[in-house]
């Protein structure tokens, strides 16, 4: 009913533009919808994630390997402090978790209730892609995948595959258009625009921050204080 | 503080119309009244003072880092445009594809009828707690009065916002909502409210802050938002924030409820790829936003987190009035970076509350009067010097001096404008239209003027004229006037006329002007 109420006033108030419009002589044809930006390319895409990561006050390491980013994440966890961790179910991190866990670290996984999520150190998370121009993570949600675990937690750990950062927001789109099982990229993808979308996904730029206390910045204003990002070479 | 007093004469901060009191006229904005009292408010001008010249050059700094601004900004321009001129087509499409993803779809065509929406859905699901991210419309339409009116508890979770609802102030600032409190407030209200030692850092406000919301996170059964962009193709909902209250409100609580402006939709998912770019580089001067979440429907089987429901509710509001201008239209296109907020020259004196609206600055002062009245509104558009920076910032290329001038002639044809300011406007008009006219009336003022001169300027002018020296000196009209010096070929006057200069396209006394600096 008020559906109908408010697409009627929109029909009314186009109609009576147009009709403005022609009265004035200004009105043109049906605007066209404008192309947009081709994708960027770049030639070294993890080196620009790298300094602009740094930039947003993340910690940005690039890694040679699983076994590689397992120890810089075991050396940044220990250096704040931390000892219990939620971790994705994701095949990015499995590597990473497992070499964790077997330094000591007390991992929970997806099924975790919500206040060993609210209460653990760290959350472990992969990242389905990265975008250079912004070094923004791209955090899919689905089964496997909690939305809370990139949030409650004060340390957010990312493992990241380099192969999986593109230039910018364009070429990101544009590799999500490609779809199908693999192209896009994404966990639980499947066919046709709308469903090809998980629940959520969340772009995620450096640690949680405000500065709405007297214009001072400070980091960690709901979400983490602090995020490390594990850029691994060879998966 | 400047929040308690500047405002309409009414509810503070709420537009016309949002109030509960529908049937009476929309109390007028004192805009005049309020911007005196803004001027003599020492704190808000400390506050204003410290925050936007950052504001200003975070901004130019991240837009000179590109190239291609001036074409993302054309783009931004013709794809709201297009939209606009398509509502009907992309909100049946955005609401099929919301449906699809398993959201519900509400429309409200008015404040009222969305207030009582998300009362009923909330009383209908046993909702007792609320938490909230930063949303103008929910502002707009006067939402947790209404909802502490039914009894629902709400808390606001930006931390700004959460700091103005302790305080029971409104926002003052699209995206700086506190602007205009300082630190030291925060410490006596966290001292007075929440029993908090008077701490002093800012992290230490935010720690508290942070330990707070957290439990009402963990407790509320709804989450409230705002929606920056909804994309029709794929029923995708966008919000932009930095603090991740937004992510937390929607991933927490069993039901989510979205709430927007019919003419935030967007054709397609990638024309975030210019939105998102545009809207953080303008709004903070980041490259992007900390967190940008891009929800498609509730929480699907198997996961753990995620709302249950998601419920869109589309607004009009005044919007189709908006819309139906084809004069005004443009201001729809707006996507509240605040930018022209922070390079308007009146709001740098004048604060958000003075506009007596929830939407402000140059901005505000166009979608105030468009969307729900000039009359009550009026004198808005004149809060503006006209000096164009906020069209030259905005970052849809909204033609925010054109859309001033154009409200102006309006409160003029309809007869809004003081009877004196009328009327000399009117002399003003006689005289000029004829150069026989004119020459009398120089003549004319050379002599009445004689008696207020002093030392060379006029410092205080008689009614109706006095407003224009309240403030400032008037140069008196110079001994003879340059027609009659353009007559007589350039030459240099007679008599000791300082503001002439000797004859020529290049006077001396200029030319020595030029060098010299």
């Amino acid at each position: 009913m008020s559906r109908d109420t408010v697409l009627g006033r929109v029909r009314a108030a186009l109609a009576a533009a147009r009709t403005q419009g022609a009265a004035h002589g200004t009105s043109a044809a049906p605007m066209e919808l404008p192309a947009l930006p081709a994708a960027g390319t770049l030639a070294d895409p993890v080196g620009l994630f790298v300094e602009r990561g740094r930039a947003v006050a993340a910690t940005v390491e690039v890694c040679a390997s699983a076994d590689d980013a397992a120890a810089q994440a075991a050396a940044w966890l220990a250096a704040r402090g931390a000892r219990r961790l939620v971790a994705w179910d994701d095949p990015a991190i499995w590597a990473v978790a497992a070499q964790l866990a077997a330094r000591g670290f007390e991992i929970a996984g997806p099924g975790a209730p919500v206040d060993v999520v609210a209460q653990a150190d760290a959350g472990l998370t992969g990242a389905a892609w990265g975008i250079a121009e912004s070094a923004s993570l791209v955090l899919p949600a689905d089964p496997r995948r909690p939305r809370l675990f990139s949030l409650l937690p004060p340390l957010h750990v990312a493992v990241l595959r380099a192969d999986r950062i593109v230039a910018d927001l364009p070429a990101w789109f544009a590799r999500l258009a490609e779809g199908g099982p693999g192209g896009a990229g994404l966990p639980g993808a499947g066919a046709g625009a709308g469903t090809a979308l998980p629940s959520a996904l969340a772009l995620v730029t450096g640690p949680s921050r405000s500065a709405d206390i007297g214009l001072v910045p400070v980091q960690g204003a709901h979400g983490p204080v602090d995020v490390a990002v594990l850029v691994v070479m060879r998966p | 503080m400047s929040g308690a007093q500047a405002a309409t004469t009414g509810h503070a901060g709420h537009p016309p119309g949002a109030g509960a009191g529908q049937q009476a006229p929309p109390p007028r904005i004192d805009m005049r009244g309020n911007l005196a009292r803004a001027l003599h408010d020492p704190a808000l001008q400390t506050a204003l003072g410290r925050a936007l010249p950052g504001f200003r050059r975070m901004r130019a700094d991240a837009v000179a880092e590109m190239p291609e601004w001036e074409a993302l900004r054309r783009l931004a321009a013709q794809i709201k445009d297009h939209a606009l001129a398509h509502l009907d087509r992309y909100l049946e499409q955005l609401a099929a594809a919301v449906a699809a993803a398993s959201g519900q779809v509400h429309w409200a065509d008015d404040a009222a009828a969305a207030r009582r929406l998300i009362v009923d859905l909330a009383q209908a699901r046993g909702v007792r707690r609320v938490v909230k991210s930063k949303s103008m419309v929910t502002e707009e339409i006067g939402l947790n009065g209404a909802l502490e009116a039914a009894g629902v508890r709400v808390v606001e979770t930006d931390l700004g916002e959460y700091v103005l609802q302790l305080a029971g102030e409104p926002p003052s600032h699209l995206i700086a909502p506190m602007l205009h409190k300082p630190l030291e407030a925060v410490t006596d209200l966290f001292a007075a409210r929440l029993g908090a030692p008077r701490y002093t850092r800012a992290e230490d406000l935010n720690r508290v802050a942070r330990a707070t919301l957290r439990g009402e996170f963990l407790a509320a059964e709804m989450g409230i938002t705002g929606v920056n962009f909804a994309v029709a193709e794929t029923g995708t909902l966008v919000l932009v924030e930095n603090e991740g209250n937004a992510r937390l409100v929607t991933a927490r609580p069993r039901i989510h409820v979205a709430v927007m402006g019919i003419e935030k939709v967007l054709p397609r998912l990638a024309d975030l790829g210019v939105f998102l770019r545009l809207l953080a580089r303008s709004a903070t001067g980041q490259r992007a936003s900390v967190y940008v979440s891009l929800l498609t429907g509730p929480r699907r089987p198997g996961e753990p987190d995620g709302p249950e429901e998601l419920h869109l509710v589309l607004v009009d509001n005044g919007r189709t009035r908006l819309l139906a201008d084809g004069d005004l239209r443009e201001a729809l296109r707006c996507i509240r970076c605040g930018a022209c907020l922070n390079v308007c020259p009146v709001f740098a004196r004048a604060g958000g509350h003075a506009y007596g609206s929830v939407y402000a600055g140059p901005i505000g002062a166009v979608l105030t009067p468009a969307l729900w009245g000039l009359a009550p509104a009026h004198e808005l558009p004149f809060a503006s010097t006209l000096c164009g920076a906020c069209g030259e910032v905005c970052p849809v290329r909204i033609d925010l001096p054109r859309l001033l001038l154009e409200l102006r002639a309006r409160a003029v044809r309809a007869g809004l404008v003081d009877r004196p300011e009328r009327l000399l406007a009117r002399l003003w008009t006689f005289v000029m239209r004829s150069p026989t006219r004119l020459q009398l009336a120089g003549r004319v003022a050379r002599v009445l003027q004689r008696p207020l001169v002093r030392h060379g300027r006029i410092d205080r002018l008689p009614p109706p004229l006095a407003g224009w020296t309240a403030h400032r000196s008037a140069p008196p009209l110079a001994a003879v006037p340059f027609r009659a010096r353009w007559r007589r070929g350039h030459e240099p006057p007679e008599g000791g006329d300082r503001d002439m200069p000797a004859a020529g396209p290049f006077p001396a006394r200029w030319r020595r002007g030029r060098r010299s600096t």
